[in-house]
């Protein structure tokens, strides 16, 4: 069923991104081409780049409207009679939104990388920056031996975790915004605050109780940044352990909601 | 075998408003039951409540002795009195959609309604009147093989003619032991369908009864003593 809902919402989602995605492309090859063909700065050029910049930042603003969007609209109003009369259980569609909703989150910045070296590419920049990344992750192994690769698999653990809790965390604040009858989006916002603020305090007491990780002793230069590096890999895991524990708390939080307390109007 | 939806003392307040008020309510398979009761009576409420879009203040709801959840939405077909469809699909890929979360979809039989209806399956939801959607809604919920069809004012909002069509869909797709529940007050139309009656007001059951046995015993049609219970 997972699998299922996965779809619908990928082409409910698709039809949104998939072109914003191409037309980004377009403008990112017809600024390209005019600036190869004149060197001086010209108007068509500054127009193409201006609507190149537009789509570039209408595509991440868009990214958060279709994810509340679809939340709200799909599920809290009117459609919200078919998805939750379909045989699937409430986390089901809550698991299904959140991935597809990384997946265009984690599309739009492969996007906006992408688009960005077209514009500026040069002659032999890209394998000049494959070098230069090769060469970084090379140095980097030298000084920790093993531990470079995992240092950066954590790293992007760490933001996957970051972004699935920001994202749970707007979810549950829909939901809660959904057990008040009248004002149910001012409601929202406040649980937002609410739970965010929440969130910070209970974060701050864990590490005061903790005291494992000194984050305000680690001094990014390269010398100290070397020889912090387990202090690093530490703070790192106690970021994935609390966007962990903040993303349980937000989707126990949608789940319960969504399945006990559902009042479709 | 047990009934196909039970309610026990089944309660549902909005703040000190409250909707439904402890109905205890029995149908058993294998009938069309009419759910009847003026405006605001609380009967989509209560259907609401047995499909899981309401939560029960108090009460419980039993589909075939299931607690409402995902095995009762397998057997459970549910005509909302809202229009569900999002506008953007075609009717086509609606109709995909509902064969591939409902094993019990008969695509074909959507296809042939449709046909008969001249409504072109490629045709954007969008673009469609709002009868022509109820049209829709309707064959989606029909071309299922459920055992208890729930339907909230299925001919609230289509012309006389599409009226007709609506009532020998119903009755055409209608098989042994499934369960047709139909809420409505316009009960002069479907009438002469229903084999059980359910009077509802102001949340509370008033009168359940057997058409014949109304017939009968009282000698009046369901419009009549319908407008004898609820005269205002």
């Amino acid at each position: 069923m997972l699998r299922k809902l996965f779809k619908y919402e990928f082409k409910a989602t698709g039809r949104v991104f998939l072109p914003l995605f191409a037309s980004l492309l377009a403008f990112a090859f017809i600024s390209r081409i005019l600036s190869v063909f004149d060197f001086q700065q010209t108007f068509p050029v500054f127009i193409s780049h201006t609507i190149y910049i537009i789509i570039m930042a209408g595509m991440f603003v868009m990214t958060l409207t279709v994810m509340i969007q679809r939340f709200n609209k799909n599920l809290l109003s009117d459609e919200g009679y078919l998805m939750f009369t379909l045989p699937t259980n409430p986390w089901q569609h809550i698991v299904s939104k959140l991935l597809v909703s990384m997946l265009w989150i984690t599309a739009s910045v492969i996007a906006a990388v992408f688009t960005i070296l077209i514009i500026t590419y040069k002659a032999g920049a890209i394998s000049e920056t494959i070098r230069g990344l090769s060469l970084l992750i090379s140095r980097l192994s030298e000084y920790w031996s093993v531990s470079a690769s995992f240092t950066i698999f954590e790293v992007i653990i760490a933001i996957f975790s970051t972004l699935t809790s920001g994202i749970l965390l707007i979810y549950a604040s829909i939901a809660v915004g959904h057990l008040f009858s009248k004002h149910k989006i001012l409601a929202s916002f406040g649980a937002f605050i609410i739970l965010n603020t929440l969130a910070h305090v209970l974060v701050n007491l864990i590490s005061l109780v903790i005291k494992v990780v000194p984050l305000a002793n680690i001094h990014i230069s390269s010398y100290n940044f070397a020889n912090n590096l387990p202090a690093i890999q530490m703070a790192l895991a106690f970021g994935i352990i609390i966007a962990g524990l903040k993303s349980a708390a937000y989707f126990a939080i949608t789940n319960f909601i969504l399945s006990k307390r559902l009042n479709l109007e | 075998m047990s009934a196909i939806l039970e309610c026990r003392k089944l309660t549902k307040s909005f703040g000190s408003k409250t909707a439904i008020s402890e109905v205890d309510l029995k149908v058993e398979r294998g009938q069309i039951v009419g759910l009847l009761g003026p405006n605001g009576s609380g009967k989509s409420t209560l259907i609401k409540m047995v499909n899981q879009l309401l939560t029960p203040t108090s009460g419980n709801v039993f589909i075939g002795d299931k607690k409402p959840g995902i095995e009762t939405k397998k057997i459970v077909s549910y005509l909302p009195e809202k229009n569900y469809l999002n506008d953007w699909m075609r009717v086509h890929e609606i109709i995909e959609l509902f064969s591939d979360f409902y094993d019990n979809f008969q695509p074909k039989k959507a296809y042939d309604m449709l046909k008969k209806l001249n409504i072109n399956a490629h045709d954007k939801l969008k673009t469609m009147s709002k009868g022509t959607k109820e049209k829709v809604q309707l064959i989606l919920v029909m071309s299922r093989e459920a055992e208890l069809y729930l339907l909230d004012e299925p001919i609230g909002g289509v012309d006389p003619a599409a009226r007709d069509y609506i009532l020998e869909t119903i009755l055409g797709n209608y098989r042994e032991n499934a369960t047709i529940v139909i809420s409505t007050h316009l009960i002069s139309d479907i009438e002469k369908l229903l084999d059980y009656v359910v009077f509802i007001h102001q949340g509370q059951i008033v009168l359940t009864s057997s058409v014949d046995a109304i017939r009968d015993e009282k000698g009046k049609s369901i419009d009549a003593l319908f407008r004898e219970v609820f005269k205002c």
